[in-house]
């Protein structure tokens, strides 16, 4: 299989996971683990077409945002539910522990741009879903 | 609808508890904030002054020809995220915000939620099912996950076990991660076929708190300076304790012969 598709199907059995351990309600699983497939559909697409982590990274986080937003109006509930599920695949959690370890074995220049990717996908994917509900915030003020 | 003063003191009393639920289960502070405020003057408070952080949340509120009345409450419990009571609330936030609840009914159904919990069996699996999937996403193969599944349901374990303790989040992540990094760090030396790192992500996965820095990140951002600063710092202490476990372990594995 190629890696981009055990990716999107491992986003999918990971998000469904994460949502049964964060107790989302049986209805819902279906749709929390579709959103982590598709939020990392929309990185792999936008970081093969940009080739610019922070952006892509942004961006999926963006597009979490709206499919939460969109699905909480549907089902009367709160967009949280599937916000946190559809980003849990942006998580740095791989660059988090290469940090670690190459802190471990003293390589420190290796560790230092580890450790700098891990920031700047926590900022991307912060920024992310902060320009999508401000953006939302704006449209209910007016 | 009209509330005497007793009642006034009673729905205080509710209004506490409620964000104090809603801070446990994994309510931004915004939305603590918004859905205090909104409960308040559907009960028909004039005035509702409501201040949220991670550890206590203050309510004033006044009633139209009535002295404000004020409580706080200190808030020990954070970080058992679920979602089911998180929609509950809202639920009944959403339908005081049409009809209030009488006190009555609003008290029990608060003590209702508070003593639900989501059952033990789906947090079991989906942290076999997150830990065993997130270590194939990150580039293990096929066993490497199912070794990440095994020491995902011992996690899970683990952390129910110290979270009837009085260890704090940061002194139960560092024993988590010292158990797990040793156990999977003699694993892979015994089976060298396995990815050790690939398994040790998708188990790291689990504690990390990526979440509540995001959060973190995002209620700074939007303007929660107090609270973001708080739970952002927090964040990188829990971190800290998870690297300083793992590294530990990793130290130990690397004198093994």
């Amino acid at each position: 299989m190629k890696p981009a598709l055990i990716q999107l199907l491992t986003a999918f059995l990971s998000s469904l996971g994460f949502s049964m351990v964060f107790g989302l309600r049986r209805r819902f699983l279906a749709y929390a683990a579709l959103g982590g497939l598709l939020c990392w559909g929309v990185y792999l697409g936008m970081d093969a077409w940009t080739h610019m982590e922070f952006l892509s990274c942004l961006l999926a986080s963006s597009f979490a945002v709206v499919y939460a937003e969109l699905l909480a109006r549907l089902l009367k509930t709160p967009a949280t539910l599937f916000v946190v599920p559809a980003i849990l695949p942006l998580v740095p959690g791989g660059s988090l522990y290469y940090t670690m370890e190459n802190v471990v074995h003293g390589r420190l220049e290796a560790a230092r741009s580890y450790g700098q990717q891990t920031l700047i996908v926590a900022l991307a994917i912060a920024a992310g879903i902060s320009f999508v509900v401000a953006l939302r915030e704006l449209r209910a003020r007016r | 609808m009209d509330l005497t003063r007793q009642e006034q003191g009673r729905l205080l009393d509710c209004l506490l508890e409620m964000g104090d639920l809603l801070l446990d289960c994994g309510a931004e502070i915004g939305r603590v904030e918004d859905t205090l405020s909104r409960m308040g003057h559907a009960y028909g408070a004039e005035q509702m002054n409501v201040f949220v952080i991670p550890s206590l949340i203050s309510v004033s509120m006044s009633f139209p020809d009535t002295e404000a009345i004020t409580e706080t409450r200190r808030i020990h419990s954070f970080g058992n995220t679920d979602f089911c009571r998180l929609e509950k609330i809202n639920a009944m936030s959403r339908q005081c915000s049409t009809a209030p609840l009488p006190l009555d009914e609003l008290r029990a159904r608060l003590d209702k939620v508070a003593h639900g919990r989501k059952p033990f069996s789906m947090v079991f699996w989906g942290s076999v099912l997150g830990g065993g999937g997130f270590a194939v996403f990150f580039g293990g193969d096929l066993w490497d996950g199912l070794v990440a599944a095994v020491f995902a349901a011992v996690v899970c374990l683990l952390q129910r076990r110290l979270g009837r303790t009085q260890l704090g989040v940061v002194a139960s992540n560092l024993m988590v991660s010292l158990v797990i990094g040793l156990g999977v760090g003699l694993v892979a030396e015994l089976i060298p076929a396995l990815h050790m790192d690939k398994i040790l992500i998708g188990d790291i996965m689990l504690l990390i708190p990526g979440l509540a820095m995001t959060n973190a990140i995002r209620n700074t951002l939007l303007g929660n300076t107090i609270s973001g600063v708080v739970r952002l710092a927090e964040s990188l202490i829990w971190a800290a304790a998870l690297a300083g476990g793992f590294m530990v372990a990793l130290v130990i594995v690397g004198l093994l012969p």
